[in-house]
């Protein structure tokens, strides 16, 4: 089913990684204004095949912007944008990509199942049309009409239309929208599962669980600009993965504090102290080498969800951070 | 490309309000316009007979109605909807989906011309050789994909919700101002020199040509050729810059 014509590497696990295999995605100092807003600067960054990657950030960080232009559906202003290689137009083409995009319409007036015949019929290397119903859960509805369905139930046309066929890399914009708590399980259950032969997967999501439990790397992306790009514990120890506060007596010395070692970050209010550390065992255990004496002393773990928004903050704070952030990920 | 074309056309069958004013319209009008009309009435400064004049102008309305008012809304519509966009995701060709949509008109357009000839032969004895009825059927159906182009130019020109009177405007000056509706032979000569330069007149033109057993004008085919290029030129003109920016 899985035609012979595409590069045979990537089919199975096993052969997703060899060296003589193109990266999935890469952006190579792109950029994509619309009048004065900058949608997307100096965007560096390669996917390798194999990789599930979560793509995060706030409304209007760009996420939208990358993801038509990684499929070709807008044409950067520099730099340039290659699939497996070639331009996102040729790996389409050669039914190398599939895309589930927010802003994808759907055929009106025909029937879930003329429409994913169509989208099967369309793909080189198309998977039997039952079967591409049953994957997406949509058997029970394939006799009804586009027209008529829940946004749920639209979402998982888009998914059957995004998995048609034998892709080596899946793009999904914010996929569960609009899905209950059991349909948005049995959807990642299914990407698993196309991950395990091997695909990369690319997922922008609001949801940070889903990018926790799923990705094994994960980009931030802010004001246009890769802010971050690590695996979800990476991330979360960027942003200093724990939380230490407690208080002191008398005058606090913050430089002092702030020169600590595995400090990222740190706030005084009144005599209350809180740190953020990359290692808090070891700040903690310094403190007390000051000489210091904390009380209510309390250590805790930062979610991937408050790492997010420590980093998002951070940049739009500092600029230059963001800049050196950027940089650092270009360097991946 | 194939599924999609069966599935444009699927659609557009089942769509009834669409199929009522393309196949049944004109087979209606045609009756009602040539209904009490003496068989061998001649229409003024011509030797064709009304009922040949209305058969020849209704199959021609009726495949323009179905060709031009079927794309441009929906054209206009499903770009603004992002199932243009949809399809671009997949491994479809660029042109496919503007070559699906005139496709599925073409065939839908046929019907519509078929029907009224039928009536004109069965209902109203209208008498021609054979050739005269085949050619005739082709050539105001290949002429009608100079409108299905124009169909297209302004589905892609327009949005969703001026898409409709656009096209319905184009529509009633082409049918009107082309004698689809009641003949302009009677009208000033310099009013019909103009005329002839708007496609209306042209495309009735091959098929009142013929009915006299005659071949079509050449300057008849010719304008209706500039048109053809230039609604097409239009219509792909508009999908690149669409597509740059869609």
């Amino acid at each position: 089913m899985s035609a012979a014509s595409v590069s045979t590497t990537t089919h199975e696990p096993g052969g997703a990684g060899t060296a003589a295999a193109a990266p999935a995605v890469v952006f190579r100092d792109v950029a994509k204004s619309f009048g004065p807003v900058k949608a997307v600067a100096d965007l560096n960054l390669e996917l390798h095949p194999g990789e599930t990657v979560a793509l995060l950030g706030p409304n209007g960080a760009g996420k939208s912007t990358a993801l038509d232009l990684l499929l070709g559906l807008k044409n950067p202003d520099a730099g340039e944008v290659l699939l497996f290689g070639s331009t996102p137009q040729k790996a389409i083409a050669q039914g190398l990509v599939g895309a589930m995009l927010q802003s994808g319409g759907l055929m009106e007036e025909v029937t879930v199942r003329e429409i994913v015949s169509l989208a099967c019929d369309l793909h080189p290397h198309a998977y039997p049309v039952e079967q591409v119903l049953a994957a997406a859960d949509l058997a029970e509805i394939a006799d009804r009409k586009v027209n008529k369905l829940s946004g749920g139930q639209e979402q998982r046309v888009r998914f059957a239309m995004a998995t048609a066929g034998a892709n080596q890399l899946i793009v999904l914009d914010e996929p569960t929208t609009g899905m209950d708590v059991s349909s948005r399980q049995a959807f990642w259950a299914t990407m698993r599962a196309q991950v395990e032969q091997g695909r990369t997967v690319l997922f922008a999501t609001h949801y940070l669980e889903e990018a926790d439990a799923i990705a094994d790397r994960v980009l931030v992306m802010h004001q246009g600009r890769l802010l971050a790009d690590g695996t979800s514990a990476e991330i979360k120890a960027r942003a200093g993965a724990r939380r230490i506060a407690f208080d002191l007596d008398g005058a606090i010395d913050e430089k002092a504090l702030a020169a600590l070692p595995h400090v990222v970050g740190l706030d005084v209010t009144g005599p209350t102290v809180r740190l953020r550390s990359d290692d808090a065992d070891a700040t903690v255990h310094a403190v007390y080498a000051m000489g210091l004496y904390p009380r209510n002393l309390e250590v805790a773990g930062l979610g991937l969800e408050q790492a997010f928004l420590a980093i998002t903050d951070r940049a739009a704070a500092d600029g230059a951070t963001a800049g050196e952030a950027d940089k650092e990920a270009g360097a991946r | 490309m194939k599924t999609l074309v069966r599935l444009e056309i699927t659609r557009t069958l089942r769509n009834r309000k669409f199929m009522f004013f393309s196949v049944l319209y004109p087979a209606v009008l045609f009756l009602v316009f040539a209904g009490s009309t003496p068989k061998d009435k001649v229409v003024d400064g011509t030797h064709i007979t009304f009922v040949a004049y209305y058969m020849v102008a209704m199959a021609a309305f009726g495949a323009m109605t179905a060709v031009l008012m079927g794309n441009a809304e929906r054209i206009a519509q499903e770009r603004q909807k992002g199932w243009v966009r949809q399809l671009r995701l997949t491994a479809l060709p660029g042109r496919g989906y503007v070559t699906a949509k005139i496709a599925s008109a073409a065939t839908v357009s046929l019907p519509s011309i078929l029907i009224v000839m039928v009536i004109g032969a069965l209902a109203k004895d209208i008498r021609m050789e054979a050739w005269q009825w085949v050619a005739i059927a082709f050539a105001t159906w290949a002429g009608s994909l100079v409108f299905a182009a124009l169909g297209v130019a302004i589905g892609y020109v327009a949005t969703a919700e001026v898409a409709r009177p656009i096209s319905m405007l184009c529509y009633f000056v082409v049918a009107g101002l082309g004698g689809l509706w009641f003949p302009v032979t009677g009208w000033p000569h310099w009013m019909q020199e103009i005329l002839g330069y708007l496609p209306g007149k042209p495309y009735a033109g091959l098929g009142q040509a013929m009915v006299l057993g005659d071949a079509p004008r050449a300057k008849d085919i010719a304008v209706l050729a500039v048109y053809l290029v230039l609604f097409a030129g239009t219509a792909a003109w508009m999908y690149r810059k669409d597509t740059r920016r869609a």
